[in-house]
């Protein structure tokens, strides 16, 4: 084994040369941290399958519930009305695949803790901010990108299916099922985002995935079943509901009077987004590593 | 360089760092010695950046770590516990690190090569055993080509061969004008790697001298003595602050006495004496003995609180053995 280093250099010479990390160096660092884990893609494949899978079973369960419907069976005929419920079909796994793109975002941070990797990653980005922020980035980038293209392949596949019955037909280019998908595709870079920013605060992989499960599916029911107004109040602000809100945005429905304006819904998401990624910045700037 | 300056560190109650001052100069291999919860890690961990002291201040190349534009150009580290994400490849994790600094992949081939990882790069880390774990974090460390170069327990689980390239790798650093600063438990590694020794106890500098002071500084000088009149001998040099033990038939050990006297006064009294051997004190001697005071220092403790503004004055051995060093 060789020495293979060369003999000192200057010191004031050497600042001024040499490159530091910059905020595109350390994207680029966090690029290769995240695809050189086979978790990440392990996890980036569940989350298609599931979107993928979920809009399958729903186009069958659909197609089964117009035919029994034609048929005159028993069923609320009045309250159902299908072609309603075909532009969400697509998207129709985010309520699980929010989770494992919320858990793929609580690794990407919570693993540099458990793992000791943080000791490396923050000597060489003292700042630390940058790499929050990095992870930010492609926490959003793979939120939006996977729940958009997991739809899309979801209404490819439910598009066979439906056709299996009358009167069925699932157009991906119209307004309302993009509109679902675009809006989707943000809701689950909010949750991921959530869950970026409790990783970072929590260090703790478990924990911070309990959290973003207490949060999206836990607190929803309680809210539910504790009686009284302010429970049914302050369930609108809770960030599944305010997503239900925003999820009217651009509907040619009447709006649902049970939740909050469109606009509203999507503020009060951004709002658990931007104070929980506050806390994350604060704390990863104050701890110690 | 680097200096710290009444740099402490509590950890709610526990003061793991009290208030070190001392200076790691370039160009020699400084060693960081010290008893288990000492603070060398934490110490370490302060000079990377990594945990906000809580009084003082370190600095490295003249500017806290933090503010260095090209930190791991500046200063590469191995810290104590394995920063490496299992599921990566050695590869990778070095791959990520230089591209914070845009650090070409030659360079991450050159240390993969320098720490022997050539096989096992594209294997997980997870598989790796203690000593390749180390050969990765050295392998970081030295990733910038950093001027400053601080490894916390470095030979931990290497093999001899491994301990053996260790030894060179920061003998070779210093001598091109590096700063090395390195922690280790085995003194007897200590002695024959480090130039210059700074040891730690409960938080505290105990000794910050030359590798051979501290040894000096400890052990009286002592020698064996072999005569065929131990007895006679014995008497002649006889005299306070001078004991002397005989071990076996015709053999002494004097301590107290330089030999260079020894055989003066046996030469002047016509003593036959047919072996004259120096006996150091070893660095282990050395260690146990500031560490003995230190454990001292610790029962004096309550002590030391009744009398505040005696608490420099009982400070025993160790700020004698700083002293006598300078
Ligand atoms: N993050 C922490 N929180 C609380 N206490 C800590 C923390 N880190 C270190 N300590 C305590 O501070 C003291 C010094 O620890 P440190 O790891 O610096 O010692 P060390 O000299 O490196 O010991 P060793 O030789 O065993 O590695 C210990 O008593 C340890 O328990
Ligand atoms: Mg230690």
């Amino acid at each position: 084994m060789s020495t293979a280093v060369q003999p000192h250099r200057h010191v004031s010479a050497q600042t001024e040369r040499v490159p530091g990390p910059n905020f595109f160096r350390v994207l680029n660092s966090e690029r290769i941290k995240i695809l050189s884990l086979l978790s990440t893609r392990i996890l980036l494949l569940c989350a298609i399958a599931l979107m993928v899978g979920f809009a399958a079973l729903q186009a069958w369960g659909a197609g089964q519930l117009s035919q029994s419907l034609r048929s005159g069976g028993p069923g609320p005929r009045e309250s159902v009305n299908i072609a309603q419920l075909l532009p969400h079909l697509p998207v129709a796994g985010v309520t699980f695949s929010q989770l494992i793109i919320g858990s793929l975002a609580v690794l990407m941070i919570s693993g540099e803790f458990t793992t000791g990797m943080s000791r490396a990653t923050f000597a060489a980005v003292p700042t630390r901010w940058p790499v929050l922020t990095a992870k930010a980035v492609y926490t959003i980038v793979i939120g939006f990108v996977l729940t958009y293209v997991g739809g899309y392949l979801g209404g490819l596949v439910a598009q066979p299916i439906l056709g299996n019955y009358n009167g069925l037909h699932l157009d991906m280019a119209s307004w309302d099922v993009q509109r679902f998908m675009l809006l989707n595709a943000a809701y689950v870079a909010a949750v991921a985002l959530m869950g970026l920013a409790l990783g970072g605060l929590l260090r703790n992989s478990a924990g911070s995935i309990v959290t973003l499960v207490a949060l999206q599916f836990v607190l929803p029911i309680i809210f539910q079943l504790i009686p009284g107004d302010f429970f049914k109040e302050a369930r609108k602000y809770l960030p599944s509901n305010a997503a239900d809100a925003m999820f009217q945005a651009g509907s040619s429905a009447p709006l649902d009077t049970t939740y909050l304006e469109p606009w509203q819904g999507a503020l009060v998401l951004a709002g658990y987004v931007v104070v929980l990624l506050g806390a994350a910045y604060t704390a990863l700037k104050q701890r110690d590593v | 360089m680097i200096q710290a300056t009444d740099l402490a560190k509590v950890y709610g109650e526990k003061t793991a760092v009290d208030g070190v001052t001392f200076t790691v100069e370039p160009g020699r291999v400084t060693g960081f010695l010290g008893p288990n919860g000492a603070g060398k890690s934490t110490t370490m961990r302060m000079i990377m950046g990594l945990d906000a002291p809580t009084r003082g201040t370190v600095t490295v190349n003249g500017a806290p770590y933090i503010k260095h534009r090209a930190p791991l150009r500046e200063i590469g580290a191995l810290l104590e516990a394995r920063a490496v994400h299992p599921g990566r490849t050695a590869f990778s994790h070095l791959s990520a690190l230089a591209a914070t600094h845009a650090i070409p992949a030659k360079r991450v081939h050159e240390v993969i090569e320098m720490t022997g990882l050539g096989a096992v790069a594209k294997k997980k880390v997870k598989g790796f055993s203690l000593g390749m774990g180390q050969r990765l974090g050295i392998a970081a460390a030295l990733l910038g080509d950093p001027q400053v170069v601080v490894l916390d327990e470095p030979v931990n689980g290497l093999d001899p061969e491994g301990v053996v390239w260790v030894r060179n790798l920061v003998k070779y650093l210093a001598s091109t004008g590096r700063t090395v600063f390195l922690s280790s438990h085995l003194m007897s590694e200590m002695a024959q790697t480090a130039d210059h020794l700074i040891v730690i106890g409960r938080g505290k500098i105990l000794a910050d001298a030359p590798i051979q002071d501290v040894i000096d500084s400890q052990g009286k000088a002592r020698a064996r003595v072999r005569t065929d009149r131990p007895e006679d001998l014995s008497r002649l040099l006889a005299r306070s602050g001078v004991s002397i033990q005989a071990s076996e038939r015709e053999v002494l050990e004097v301590s107290g006495l330089d030999p260079r006297t020894i055989a003066q006064i046996a030469l002047d009294n016509r003593v036959l004496v047919y072996e004259l051997t120096p006996l150091q004190a070893s660095l282990e001697e050395a260690y146990m003995q500031l560490t003995k005071d230190e454990v001292e220092y610790r029962s004096d403790e309550g002590a030391t609180a009744a009398h505040p503004s005696g608490a420099h004055a009982a400070q025993p051995a160790p700020a004698e053995a700083q002293e006598a060093s300078r």
